[in-house]
């Protein structure tokens, strides 16, 4: 399949996405849950981390996906479409949501792993919804933000910053 | 695939340096970590066997700042080099808007640079994406070593698309920078 070129955020959908996050850690009592993109950058999140421990997080996080992927087609598996990582005290359970996004919930003993799936598999069909208006919307929000002028300012900061 | 998110006025894109086992690809990441001003650079993130060989991947984050109230960051990936790991270069890959073709000079790895250049150009072709229509830079490295081929040549075998290219010793810093300007300039340039 082709990967898109880019993918546009726009602030209602944001809200939106905040909304499936906000209610599934609240109702699975999960520390942090988070929205990457499978490329591994972060889209949005609910709970307190360092955003650069988020950022490298997102890039782990999506890199063991994306690697288990490789793993299921070994084993003539299809697909992984879920990962559970389960440490002593935290755990974390990755869902991808339709080939693009990935849904990461990071949870203490306190929580049943089995509930934490559930809840996942409702936000990810309601993040599902949120990434076909996403897909359908790009373009025209994309010509909104990066015209030629943009083009011309980063250009000239990229000059600036990576000197040697 | 770059993000654009305009709720929390961010860009991002995904750089991915590629090439055979040794040819400085962490090398490049550890200069431009080294140099670049501690406010535009996260912290360096790599996974290394015991042997100090990527494993996995290396990861750097550069944040331009804000550009017309946008914060642009650029992410920086490196794929293991070894033959073996061909599915984890794959996996770097996904979702990368800009290639960094890192080529070793030492005139015994014309072959394994040919056949890291074909490997990648098919797994490009398998994210649905040309190389010939991508942003995608070739760094010359290694420049410094004894014997090293000689660009023309190296352009001659390795360049059929004419793309940018770069004389480099990332050891040294030289070449490292004018890389990165130009792989990042062609990545916004297809935004």
């Amino acid at each position: 399949m082709e990967q898109l070129t880019n993918l546009v955020v726009s602030e209602g959908e944001l809200g939106n996405i905040a909304r499936v996050l906000g209610r599934l850690m609240l109702d699975t009592r999960a520390s942090h849950v988070l929205l990457l993109d499978k490329s591994g950058q972060l889209i949005a999140t609910q709970g307190q981390v360092g955003q650069r421990d988020l950022i490298a997080l997102g890039a782990l996080l999506a890199g063991a996906f994306s690697s288990s992927r490789h793993v299921a087609q070994i084993l003539g598996e299809t697909d992984f479409r879920h990962i559970l990582q389960q440490g002593v005290q935290e755990s974390i359970y990755t869902s991808l949501i339709g080939e693009q996004w990935l849904l990461v919930v990071v949870f203490d003993k306190q929580t049943h792993v089995g509930l934490v799936k559930v809840l996942s598999r409702k936000a990810v069909e309601e993040l599902e919804r949120v990434l076909e208006r996403v897909r359908g919307a790009g373009a025209q929000a994309r010509e909104a933000v990066v015209n030629v002028q943009f083009r011309s300012s980063v250009e000239n900061t990229i000059d600036l910053l990576f000197q040697d | 695939m770059a993000l654009i998110n305009v709720a929390s006025r961010e860009i991002h894109c995904k750089i991915v340096y590629y090439g055979t086992g040794f040819c400085g690809k962490t090398t490049n990441l550890q200069y431009i970590y080294g140099r670049a001003p501690t406010t535009a650079r996260g912290d360096l993130l790599t996974i290394n066997t015991e042997s100090e060989r990527t494993l996995f991947f290396d990861f750097l984050p550069l944040d331009l700042g804000a550009v017309h109230g946008f914060r642009v960051r650029f992410h920086l990936y490196t794929v293991p080099g070894q033959v073996l790991y061909e599915r984890t270069r794959v996996a770097v890959l996904n979702g990368v808007d800009g290639v960094v073709f890192v080529v070793d000079s030492s005139p015994e790895k014309l072959d394994e640079n040919f056949a890291s250049l074909i490997e990648l150009e098919t797994n490009v072709r398998h994210l649905g994406k040309d190389l010939g229509e991508f942003p995608f830079v070739i760094q010359w490295n290694k420049r410094d070593v004894p014997g090293a081929v000689p660009v023309s040549t190296l352009d001659r075998y390795l360049n059929r698309r004419r793309v940018p290219t770069f004389e480099a010793s990332a050891v040294r810093g030289d070449g490292v920078f004018a890389t990165l300007r130009t792989i990042c300039k062609a990545v916004m340039a297809r935004l």
